[in-house]
């Protein structure tokens, strides 16, 4: 299309539409995927530890874990346990170690009106990342170090205007500050800053999520995976896990994280205008949802493309939305800088999140027997109505002060409320006396509209049906995306073979990246799976090996797009992707995971959904390898001699083809041509 | 509809290699550009109960004007009309940012 030219809005708005859906698109479908299984990272990691499957999730005897806990960690001062939920089937356990910790104590004690809603066990408070700058800094440094040493460390990897900004605030803020970041109500201060919000994105990696490295590297904090059931102890092996694709969802791979978010950000943008620019486009949207016109080339690659995009699209317009939300402090960091004219501080405290006003007691010295605690969740459940516990937290265990919080689970969360709204029931442990303050806040209506939009995109409130209901949009726009890019190559193949041109380089680089940015991409998740299952157990850093197997397997991917044939680079990696994928139950049946049969036998839904998911996948995959390979592009010819009256009759219903889609919209089409050759 | 602007054309608006180039210019830093400045506008001239939720609806609104005036941009029939897209958004936002220093 030419800019100089008179031109109607729809045909620029298609212009646009092409150009910002193709520039990052690969980037983008690769977003989409891996934020669609991200939908399921807790059980993908599940699955990934096979060791695990056979935890027996139905009755949970909190004694045998105090056994555990009591044998374990006698000394320490607060016992986390996570209660096994429909996302997790075990029960986690974790403390911290009192000899490592005398420097948090100190703090602890030096603050007068604590008012912590807990002493901060270490695992938990990392793997939530509300110790923002340690939970950042975990996936490339050595974990557990000194807590100094992890702030200033990931201060470093930052970009020097926050890393000052962070160094101020700690400075000034001192404890108090430190109050805030180990509370775990975090998802108030959001969007408060880009750390803030990487802050937040990491609490997603929360509670029934094991951290594996965390159990290898640990110097501070321990944790344990047992079965609900009988208090054994379950092994795992380190695995990257479902972390691995999440990550990649937000802040991509082996580059600084600040530069792997502005490049998700600057796709999310385009993802938005493209989106929004494709409505415009689209006239008829209602009626074009409806229409469907089979093995038609272009056109029938433009209905499927209309129908996955309208069918959710409100789904796409939130994701993308949200997802720049998520980035708005970083993407737009004039707003914060000029409500707060650069005070940060001021900034912080604003939002600061009212916690539960009662104050924790040192331990009294003094040796008492706690009360039994399953009564204790009971009350709770029945307090919460339909909201279930999702840990249970013991301050001074076996103290006279002992004070045993239970918390409910993320899921069926208000969604208005944000997460803050997993409240808190505090008992006195020894008499099971309550000892709940009063509740947090109500958010105020511009809080409640960035609550829904980020908790819709993360996902946390879900329970299954919902759950999978984001996933289904996932996978939705993972195929809108998808058909996008192959339409702008059928498109333009068309173009070519009436102008006997030979492909050009750009249309010979747009397939070659089709092959590997959508194929090859499952090719690679297959293969990621793969390595999780053949990679032994006890190989020290296989959790990076499985990264490697993903990458390598990804960049073979591309270089057999640009080698083969384009009809056969489809076929062939479509084909590796389909086996991959849907052998997956099997290799978990053979390497020690849960056998299918059995999964469903015992109702351990975590890892039959994993493995009924695969083989949908998988068989989807090969049906498409299959027509592909039985597909043959029709010449001109054979659909000048084909129906005519019926192609003029769905030209007249379908909407007309903006230019991009081909060289001249009216001339081009098969009704028209059929009418001239009539 | 479009010869009545005509007069509005500018010697880039026939070049079509030049005409693309500055509208993707404008596109991509103006429209940026135009949201910084909207997220910065908003969040000090809105008066909200707490500040936050000023800066939170800022730069929900700043990305909404992002997209407009790339939309804007590349549909506008003339690149001067394109420009002016940009530059009247701009300046309002502008003066909303600067008066109450000015006034105080």
């Amino acid at each position: 299309m030419n800019f100089d030219r008179p031109r109607g809005l729809r045909q620029s708005m298609s212009w646009l539409h092409t150009y910002s859906g193709l520039t990052l698109g690969w980037l983008v479908f690769a977003i989409f995927v891996t934020g669609t299984l991200s939908f399921f990272r807790n059980e993908i990691t599940f699955w990934m530890q096979p060791e695990r499957h056979k935890a027996n999730s139905d009755i949970v005897t909190f004694e045998r874990a105090l056994g555990v806990l009591e044998s374990e960690a006698p000394n320490a001062r607060q016992w986390t346990m996570t209660l096994p939920g429909p996302r997790n089937p075990t029960l986690g356990i974790s403390w911290q170690n009192p000899q490592q910790n005398a420097q948090q104590n100190i703090r602890q004690t030096a603050i007068p009106n604590n008012n912590e809603r807990r002493v901060p066990s270490d695992t938990d408070t990392v793997g939530r990342g509300n110790e923002s700058n340690a939970g950042n800094a975990e996936r490339r440094s050595p974990r557990r170090q000194g807590e100094g040493v992890e702030m200033s460390a990931s201060a470093e990897g930052r970009p020097t205007r926050q890393g000052v900004a962070d160094a101020e605030r700690r400075g000034s803020r001192g404890n108090a500050e430190r109050r805030t970041m180990q509370t775990d109500e975090g998802d108030e201060e959001e969007l408060l800053s880009p750390r803030q919000s990487q802050n937040t994105l990491e609490q997603a990696q929360s509670r029934p999520q094991e951290q594996p490295q965390q159990q290898h590297g640990g110097a501070r904090g321990v944790r344990l995976t047992l079965d609900p059931a009988t208090g054994e102890k379950l092994g795992g092996r380190e695995t990257a896990g479902g972390n691995f694709l999440y990550r990649f969802h937000f802040e991509l791979y082996g580059m600084d994280r600040i530069w792997g978010r502005w490049i998700i950000g600057i796709a999310t943008m385009l993802m938005f205008i493209a989106i929004v620019s494709g409505v415009i486009v689209h006239r008829n949207i209602f009626k074009d949802f409806f229409t469907f016109r089979p093995a038609k080339g272009k056109r029938s690659w433009l209905d499927a493309h209309n129908g996955c995009s309208v069918l959710s699209l409100p789904f796409h317009i939130m994701i993308t939305f949200s997802g720049l939300l998520l980035f708005g402090n970083m993407m737009i960091p004039t707003a914060m800088q000029s409500a707060f004219k650069g005070d940060m501080d001021a900034y912080r405290q604003n939002v600061r999140n009212r916690m539960a006003n009662f104050e924790y007691k040192p331990p009294a010295g003094e040796r008492a027997t706690m009360i039994e605690i399953a009564p204790l969740v009971a009350a709770a459940e029945r307090t919460w109505k339909n909201r279930k516990a999702g840990s249970v937290i013991i301050t001074n265990p076996n103290d006279k002060h002992a004070v045993i919080e239970v918390r409910q689970s993320s899921i069926g969360g208000s969604l208005v409320a944000g997460r803050s709204a997993a409240q808190s029931l505090y008992f006195d442990g020894v008499s099971g006396q309550s000892l709940t303050g009063a509740d947090a806040a109500k958010p105020t209506t511009v809080q409640a509209i960035s609550n829904v939009l980020i908790l819709l995109h993360r996902g946390f409130f879900a329970s299954p049906i919902p759950r999978w209901l984001l996933f289904l949009g996932g996978v939705g726009g993972s195929l809108m995306v998808a058909t996008g890019l192959i339409m702008w190559r059928v498109a333009r193949q068309k173009d070519q073979e009436k102008q006997q041109r030979s492909s050009g380089a750009g249309f010979r680089v747009v397939e070659g990246l089709n092959v590997t940015g959508i194929a090859g991409l499952m090719v690679a998740i297959g293969a990621y799976f793969w390595a999780n299952r053949l990679i032994p157990a006890d190989v020290v850093g296989r959790n990076d090996w499985e990264i490697r197997a993903f990458f390598i397997v990804w960049a073979i991917t591309l270089i057999h797009a640009f080698t083969r044939q384009h009809k056969m680079a489809w076929v062939e990696q479509l084909a590796v992707a389909g086996i991959l994928i849907g052998l997956l139950p099997l290799l978990n049946a053979l390497t020690g995971g849960l056998a299918l049969s059995a999964s469903i036998g015992k109702g351990q839904w975590v890892v039959a959904g994993f493995d009924i998911t695969a083989l949908l996948m998988g068989v989807g995959l090969l049906y498409t390898t299959y027509r592909v390979y039985k597909y043959a592009p029709k010449t001109i010819a054979s659909i000048l001699t084909a129906g005519k009256a019926s192609e003029k009759k769905t030209h007249e219903q379908g909407m007309p083809l903006p230019d991009t889609f081909t060289s001249d919209p009216r001339s081009s089409s098969f009704a028209q041509r059929s009418e001239e050759s009539a | 509809m479009i010869k009545a602007h005509h007069r509005w054309m500018c010697f880039a608006d026939h070049r079509p290699a030049m005409n693309i180039s500055l509208r993707l210019f404008m596109a991509v830093f103006g429209g940026y550009g135009l949201a910084l400045l909207c997220g910065a506008a908003l969040a000090s001239g809105l008066s909200f109960a707490l500040a936050f939720d000023a800066v939170t609806f800022a730069v929900m609104i700043a990305f909404i004007v992002q997209l407009v005036a790339v939309i804007w941009v590349i549909a506008a029939a003339t690149l001067v009309r394109a420009a002016l897209g940009l530059i009247i958004p701009a300046a309002i936002f502008g003066a909303w940012l600067v008066a109450p220093q000015l006034v105080s």
